[in-house]
C-alpha cells in the first residue's frame, strides 16, 4: 500500500494554463502505453490465468463450491473481515490523534515525530512480528512490568490470541492511517478553526463541527486502505495468532504446500481477490475511487453535484437532530477545558508511538545479545551477531541480491510510472479516473494472490528465480507508487515556464529535460525511494518467485526465523533502521540546501 | 546537488542496464554452465551443508552448487515439470510424495554413483532406496519439554503424559498439521503403537479436542516449538528433534530435553526432477553426499542422520547422541507411515489434506 498517499495535493491543477501548454507539448496520452503494456503482461495476464486455472478442466465451478460449502473456508472469510474491520477501527482510534499531534508540531519536533511514524514502515514485517512475540510473551517485558508493579500475580496470556493479532497487524498498518489522515489535515485552512474559536466555539465544538468533518474523507480513506491491506495478511496471524485466528490467506499458503491442490488453490485466491475488489467497489460508491491513491477526490463537477444532492436530504435530518441533541450537548460540553482534549488525544498518540517504536527498540536490544538464541533481556551483550552477519557470504549475497532487485525494480517503476504520470496529467484522454484506477489497482491486490498468479506465468516464461523477473514483479506495486507521487508533482509544475521554453524554440524533449524534470525532481526522488523500499522489503512475492540464483534478504530472514534461533534477524533490523535514518538525514540536508537556494 | 540536470535518473538508468545484463539476464538463460541446482532448507542445516558438502564439492569438481531455499519441494517440482521448465536438479521430498510425484521424477541411475556411494546405498534399509528417490535423512519428531517447567523433576515421557495436564501442568504446543498430531492423539488415547494405522480420524479428533484448550500455539515452522519452550510459553511440545539437538550442542545447559519414547521418525527423500538440467552433476553431488565419512561429518554437525549403519559407524560416538537412527531411537521410536498419509481419502484428496481440513475445522471452533 502506498506510503506516498500523503504526497498528493487536494485538487487537480487548474485547467486553464494546462490547456494552452498542451498545444505546444502535443497530446502525450501515448506515454501511458509502456505502463499499460507492462501491466497487460505482468498483471492482467497472470490474474486471468489464475481465474482460468480455478475453473480449468472438468472442475468447472466445483472448487468454488468447496470454498463456500466447507464452513471452514467461508467462516474464515467472515473472520478475516472481522479482523480487518477491528484493525481498521484500532488504527483510526490511535492514528487520528497521532496525525493531529504531528500536524500541530513544529520544526525539528515535527520531523522527529514524522520519522517515528515512517521508520517502522520500512522495517521488515517479519522482524516486527518477532519483536511483538518477545514483547507480549509470557516472560516478556510487558508481563514482567505488570508483575513487578503488582498489577497481576501471574503473567497474562497476551500472545497467540485475537488481541495479539490485532495489535501486530494494527502496528504494521498504523503508519498508513497516520499518513492518510495527515495529508487531509494538511489541506485544512487553519483560519477556519480560528474563526470558529473567535465565534465562541469550545475546543470540542471546534473539533466536532470544523476539524472532524473536514478530515472525515481522509479518515475514511485511511480506514479503507487499512481494511483492504489487512484482508491479505497471513504471516503475522500465523506467527502471532491462536488456532481460532486463521485468516483466509493462510488457507491459500497452506494449500500451496499440497500436491493435489491445483485449481482449489487458485479458486481460494480468486475468492480473496473478488471480495477485496467488492469492498473497493462498495467504498468507491461513497468515497470515489480516488481514495486508493489520494485520499481525496479530485474536483470533478459531476461528483460535486452528487454530493450536494445527497447532502440536501441528509442535511434536513441531521439539522433536526443537531438542534434537538447535538447543539445542547456541544454547548454543555463547551465547558470541557482544552487541556482535557489534549490529554486524551495525546495519550492515544503516545500509545501509537509506543506501538510503532517498541518493537524496533526490542530488536535493536536483541541484536547486541551474546546469547545463542533470541532471549529477552539478553543475558550479556556483544557484537558477535553483527560479526556473523557481516562476515557471512550467504547473508551478504542476499543483501546484494535485494539491492540489485530493488534498484532494477526502482528503475522500471520510475521510468514507466513517470511516463504514465505524464500521459495522465498532460493529455486530454477521456476517462482519466478509470485509467488511474486501473494503474493504481495493483496496490489493493493481496500479495499472496499476485504471487500465486505470477508464479505459474513466470515458470512458463522462464522468468522464475531471475532477478529481472522478481524486479518486474516488484515494479507492479512500484509503478502505482511512482505514478501517484509524480502525478502530484506534475500538477504543481508551472506550465508557463514550459510554454516559455517552447516559445523560444526548445523541442518538447528539451523542455522536458531542462524545465519539467528539474521541477518534479523531488517527487521523482521520493518516488524512487518508495519504489526501492517497496521492493527491498517484500517477502510475499519473493516467497513465490525466488529461485536458485537469488535469495533476497527478507527471504533469507524468513528461512532463518523458521530454521534457526539465532538473533541475526535482529541485526538486520537494526541495520535497516540505521540505513533509513541515515537516508532521511541526507534527504533532509539535501532538501534544506535546495530550499536555501 | 548543485546541478539542475537530473543526474540521479541517469545514474539509475546506467545501473539498471549494467545490472540487467550482469546478474539477471545472463546466467538465468545459460544453463550450460558447470553447476547443479539443489533445494536447501536454509538456516543452520543449510549452512552446514554449504560448509561440509557444497564448497568442498565445488573445489574438487569445479561444479558450482546453487541452492534454492524452500521448505517443501514437492509442489514446486510438480509445477516446474508441468511447465516444462525444470530448474532444480535435486529436491528433498516427503516419503509419500515420492509415489505421488512419480511422473514428475527422473530415475536415479545408481550404477553411475561412485563406488564409495554405492557401498553406502547398499547399506541403507531396503525401503530407503527407490528407483526415483533415496532417503538421505531420517527426521525425528518427539516430545520435548523444558526441565525448568517441572520443578518436581517428574517429566512427561509419553503422549498420555502430554495429554495429562493434571500431573504434568503447563501449556502445550503442537504443529498445525495432521501428520504426527493425529498419531500422538491416538497413542494418548491408548491405541497400541502397532495399531495406529489406518488412523481413526474421528477418535483422534475427539482426543485432540481434549487437549486443545491447553495448547498455547499450533506452530507451523521448524524452530517455533523450541523457541516457545525456551520463552516459557509452553512446557511440553511436539517438536522436531533437529533444532533441539543443535541447541544442546550450542549450549549444553539449555533447559530443553526430549524423549525418544513414542517419537516418530520418517525419511526425507532425495529425488531428481524429470528433465533436470544437470542430471549428471546431480548424481555426482549425490555420490559426494553418500560418502560415509562426509555424511558422518554432516550428521555430526546437524544431528540429522543419514540412515546408513556405515555412516553411523564412521561418526564420533560423542556427537551422535541425537541421531535418529541410533539403536536407542530405532528401538523406541515409531515409524511414521507415509503410505497411509499419501493414500486417497474419502473426499478424493489425500488422507493428509483430508485430515488437515478436519483439524483446521476443529481448531477454528
Amino acid at each position: 500500500m502506498g506510503p506516498g498517499v500523503n504526497m498528493v495535493p487536494a485538487a487537480a491543477a487548474p485547467l486553464g494554463p494546462r490547456r494552452s501548454a498542451r498545444v505546444n507539448l502535443r497530446n502525450p496520452a501515448w506515454l501511458l502505453a509502456p505502463a499499460l503494456l507492462f501491466f497487460a503482461f505482468f498483471y492482467v495476464l497472470p490474474l486471468v490465468d489464475l481465474l482460468h486455472l480455478s475453473v480449468a478442466g472438468e472442475a468447472g465451478l466445483s472448487y468454488y463450491a468447496r470454498v463456500f460449502e466447507v464452513p471452514l473456508y467461508w467462516e474464515s472469510l467472515v473472520r478475516t473481515f472481522g479482523i480487518a474491520g477491528a484493525v481498521a477501527a484500532l488504527c483510526a482510534l490511535f492514528g487520528y490523534p497521532t496525525a493531529l499531534l504531528i500536524h500541530r508540531a513544529r520544526g525539528t519536533w515535527k520531523l522527529v515525530l514524522t520519522a517515528a511514524v515512517v521508520l517502522p514502515y520500512f522495517i521488515s514485517v517479519l522482524i516486527r512480528t518477532y519483536s511483538w512475540m518477545v514483547l507480549l510473551g509470557r516472560n516478556g517485558p510487558i508481563n514482567k512490568l505488570l508483575v513487578a508493579l503488582g498489577i497481576v500475580d501471574a503473567p497474562l496470556p497476551l500472545i497467540f490470541n485475537r488481541a495479539s493479532v490485532l495489535i501486530s497487524i494494527g502496528a504494521v498498518l498504523l503508519p498508513l492511517m497516520v499518513l492518510t489522515v495527515g495529508s487531509s489535515l494538511a489541506r485544512i485552512d487553519p483560519l477556519v478553526q480560528r474563526a470558529a474559536t473567535a465565534n465562541g466555539a469550545g475546543p470540542l465544538a471546534v473539533f466536532w463541527r470544523v476539524l472532524f468533518p473536514q478530515t472525515l474523507p481522509g479518515l475514511l480513506a485511511g480506514v479503507l486502505l487499512v481494511f483492504i491491506s489487512a484482508l491479505g495478511f497471513f504471516i503475522t496471524p500465523s506467527l502471532l495468532g491462536g488456532p481460532a485466528d486463521q485468516m483466509f490467506a493462510m488457507h491459500i499458503t497452506q494449500q500451496a504446500d499440497f500436491l493435489a491442490s491445483g485449481g482449489f488453490l487458485q479458486s481460494l485466491a480468486a475468492v480473496l481477490l473478488a471480495v477485496t475488489l467488492l469492498v473497493v467497489a462498495v467504498a468507491a460508491r461513497f468515497l470515489g475511487l480516488e481514495f486508493i491513491w489520494g485520499g481525496q477526490r479530485a474536483s470533478k463537477p459531476a461528483r460535486d453535484t452528487a454530493q450536494r444532492r445527497l447532502a440536501s436530504w441528509r442535511r434536513a435530518v441531521l439539522d433536526r437532530a443537531a438542534d434537538l441533541f447535538g447543539w445542547p450537548l456541544l454547548r454543555a460540553l463547551g465547558g470541557v477545558p482544552a487541556w482535557l482534549g489534549r490529554l486524551v488525544s495525546g495519550s492515544l498518540a503516545a500509545v501509537a508511538f509506543l506501538t510503532l517504536l517498541l518493537p524496533i527498540a526490542i530488536a535493536a536490544l536483541i541484536s547486541f545479545s551474546d546469547s545463542a538464541y533470541m532471549r529477552f533481556p539478553p543475558p550479556a551483550y556483544s557484537l558477535r551477531w553483527y560479526e556473523k552477519f557481516l562476515s557471512d557470504p550467504v547473508w551478504m549475497s542476499s543483501l546484494g541480491t535485494s539491492v540489485a532487485v530493488g534498484l532494477l525494480a526502482t528503475v522500471i517503476s520510475v521510468v514507466l510510472g513517470t511516463a504514465a504520470a505524464f500521459g495522465l496529467v498532460r493529455s486530454s484522454l477521456p476517462g482519466k479516473t478509470a485509467w488511474m484506477t486501473f494503474l493504481v489497482s495493483p496496490l489493493i491486490v493481496p500479495g499472496v494472490v499476485l504471487g500465486l498468479s505470477l508464479y505459474s506465468l513466470f515458470l512458463r516464461a522462464g522468468l522464475a528465480g531471475s532477478i529481472p523477473g522478481l524486479a518486474a514483479a516488484h515494479a507492479i506495486g512500484g509503478i502505482p507508487l511512482v505514478l501517484v507521487i509524480v502525478a502530484a508533482s506534475l500538477q504543481a509544475v508551472d506550465t508557463r515556464q514550459e510554454q516559455a521554453a517552447a516559445v523560444h524554440g526548445a523541442s518538447p524533449l528539451r523542455v522536458f529535460w531542462f524545465v519539467t524534470l528539474p521541477a518534479i525532481r523531488p517527487g521523482v526522488l521520493a518516488a524512487s525511494f518508495f519504489a526501492f523500499l517497496h521492493s527491498f522489503d517484500d517477502l510475499v512475492l519473493s516467497m513465490f518467485l525466488s529461485g536458485a540464483r537469488m535469495t533476497t534478504l527478507p527471504l533469507r530472514l524468513w528461512g532463518n526465523v523458521n530454521y534457526k534461533l539465532d538473533p541475526v534477524p535482529a541485526v538486520v533490523a537494526t541495520f535497516e533502521v540505521a540505513l533509513i535514518v541515515i537516508g532521511l538525514f541526507f534527504a533532509r540536508s539535501a532538501w534544506a540546501a535546495r530550499q536555501r537556494r | 546537488m548543485k546541478h539542475t540536470s537530473p543526474r540521479p535518473l541517469q545514474t539509475l538508468l546506467a545501473l539498471a542496464i549494467a545490472l540487467g545484463s550482469a546478474c539477471g539476464v545472463g546466467p538465468a538463460w545459460s544453463q550450460a554452465a558447470k553447476e547443479v541446482v539443489t533445494q536447501d532448507p536454509g538456516g543452520t542445516y543449510g549452512e552446514n551443508l554449504r560448509r561440509l558438502v557444497y564448497d568442498p564439492f565445488t573445489k574438487e569438481t569445479g561444479i558450482k552448487v546453487l541452492t534454492v531455499q524452500e521448505a517443501r519441494g514437492g509442489p514446486r517440482v510438480k509445477a516446474q515439470v508441468e511447465a516444462k521448465r525444470t530448474e532444480w536438479d535435486m529436491s528433498f521430498i516427503f516419503d509419500q510424495e515420492v509415489r505421488l510425484l512419480d511422473p514428475y521424477l527422473a530415475e536415479i541411475d545408481y550404477k553411475k554413483l561412485s563406488p564409495e556411494a554405492q557401498k553406502t546405498v547398499a547399506s541403507l534399509p531396503k525401503e530407503a532406496v527407490r528407483p526415483k528417490g533415496v532417503a538421505l535423512q531420517v527426521i525425528g519428531v518427539a516430545l520435548v519439554y523444558n526441565k525448568e517447567a517441572f520443578p518436581s523433576k517428574k517429566y512427561p515421557k509419553t503422549w498420555a503424559d502430554f495429554w495429562n495436564v493434571k500431573d504434568f501442568p503447563g501449556k502445550r504446543c503442537l504443529p498445525q498439521w495432521s501428520r504426527f498430531v493425529f498419531e500422538s492423539a491416538l497413542l494418548a488415547d491408548g491405541v497400541p503403537a502397532d495399531k495406529i494405522y489406518p488412523v481413526d480420524f474421528d477418535r483422534a479428533l475427539r482426543k485432540i479436542a481434549e487437549i486443545k484448550p491447553h495448547v498455547v500455539k499450533w506452530w507451523l515452522t521448524n524452530s517455533q516449538a523450541p523457541q516457545l519452550l525456551l520463552d516459557g510459553e509452553a512446557s511440553v511440545c511436539l517438536s522436531y528433534t533437529g533444532p533441539v539437538a543443535r541447541l544442546k550442542k550450542e549450549d549444553a545447559n539449555a533447559p530443553l530435553e526430549l524423549t525418544w519414547d513414542q517419537a516418530f521418525t520418517y525419511y526425507d527423500f532425495f529425488s531428481i526432477p524429470k528433465d533436470a538440467p544437470h542430471y549428471d552433476a546431480a548424481l555426482k553431488l549425490l555420490s559426494y553426499r553418500l560418502d560415509a565419512e562426509r555424511a558422518a561429518r554432516v550428521a555430526e554437525a546437524t544431528s540429522v542422520a543419514l540412515p546408513s549403519p556405515r555412516v553411523y559407524a564412521a561418526a564420533n560416538p560423542k556427537l551422535r547422541d541425537y541421531w535418529t537412527n541410533s539403536p536407542e531411537v530405532e528401538k523406541k521410536a515409531i515409524k511414521w507411515n507415509a503410505d497411509f498419509w499419501g493414500a486417497k481419502a474419502p473426499d478424493g484428496t489425500t488422507n493428509e489434506e483430508y485430515a488437515q481440513q478436519k483439524l483446521n475445522q476443529l481448531l477454528a471452533r
